[in-house]
């Protein structure tokens, strides 16, 4: 109640330089601790009104600052900060999630190593096979071939040895019946034909 | 009057013309008169056909047709021919003919049967067994 009497009577003193003197020297006059107080801020050179004043300017400016300024800022700063740490967030998430894809792709890779490795060891033990079972196809091809030929060489042989066998009988057969038929005489034959007769009674 | 009953007749007729198991000229000629009484000429060709086939058949049968090389006496041909007369227990009379292709020995031929004990023929066993 005092600090404000004093306060208004501060500002009046303003308003009416010549009515102030008598109305401060009146409170002046005053006693208890607020004057006392505000006489010893006096003998600093506080002058308690202005100061108040000052404050009261001072509270106006501080709170259009902090509503107007400091809280914006401090809302974006906060807005900036989350955005920071959800990138933050986001960055280490991102960094996980490429660890584990690296992870992935090289375990992936890996396999696709250890595939490509059994697929080629696969091929070539199938190409050996391959070529093992060509191998042992065209041996016995030629085998086969080998044998028919052989074949084939000594049924001619045993061909043309009864073709010679029998154009030597016929021959021998066929001199040996022209020899007869020349020197056989009626008498000879008259004995073979009684030789026969003897021969069909048995 | 159809084929199979012209071989029934010409076999009965065959039947009768036989005289002791061989054709009998004499039957033959009776067999042929009654024919020619009892039947009109123009239906006995193809019945005369068959008799006749069946006559020359039979003939062959009871004749040992001899092939021989060289001289064949007589009494050689009727040794031939009754072996054959005992063999086949049929009478068999001998008919020869020289063929010296045989080189030697003689082929007998009774109906379907042929006997070969010429030279010739074996010359040829051996050619055969030569090849």
């Amino acid at each position: 109640m005092t600090f404000f009497s004093a306060l208004l009577a501060a500002e009046a003193a303003k308003a009416a330089p010549h009515a102030a003197p008598a109305a401060a020297h009146g409170a002046a006059e005053s006693h208890g601790p607020v004057a006392d107080i505000m006489n010893l801020f006096g003998s600093f050179g506080v002058d308690l009104p202005h100061l108040l004043v000052q404050l009261v300017n001072f509270s106006i400016l501080a709170f259009i600052l902090y509503r107007f300024a400091v809280k914006p800022a401090l809302g974006q700063m906060e807005e900036r900060n989350r955005l920071i740490e959800k990138g933050l967030a986001d960055a280490q998430a991102a960094t996980r999630r490429l660890a584990e894809a690296q992870q992935a792709s090289d375990a992936k890779l890996n396999a696709a190593s250890d595939e490509a490795a059994k697929i080629l060891a696969e091929a070539r033990n199938s190409a050996k096979a391959a070529v093992e079972a060509a191998k042992a196809e065209a041996q016995a091809a030629q085998t086969e071939v080998i044998a028919k030929a052989k074949a084939a060489i000594e049924a001619d042989r045993v061909k043309m040895l009864a073709e010679v066998r029998g154009e030597v009988s016929r021959l021998v057969v066929e001199t040996a019946s022209k020899v007869l038929a020349e020197n056989l005489d009626d008498a000879t034959r008259g004995r073979l034909n009684e030789a026969a007769v003897k021969q069909l009674a048995r | 009057m159809s084929a199979a009953s012209v071989r029934a007749e010409a076999k009965r007729l065959l039947a009768l013309s036989l005289e002791g198991g061989a054709v009998s000229s004499d039957r033959v000629g009776a067999v042929l008169a009654a024919l020619a009484k009892s039947r009109p000429a123009h239906t006995l060709r193809p019945l005369l056909r068959a008799y006749l086939a069946n006559v020359r058949r039979e003939l062959t049968r009871g004749e040992a047709r001899i092939e021989h090389a060289g001289p064949l006496s007589t009494a050689d041909a009727d040794a031939i021919a009754a072996h054959f007369t005992k063999a086949l227990g049929r009478p068999v009379r001998p008919v020869a003919r020289r063929n010296d292709a045989l080189l030697g020995g003689f082929r007998v031929r009774v109906g379907d049967d042929v006997t070969d004990l010429s030279a010739s023929l074996r010359l040829a066993t051996l050619a055969k067994s030569l090849s």
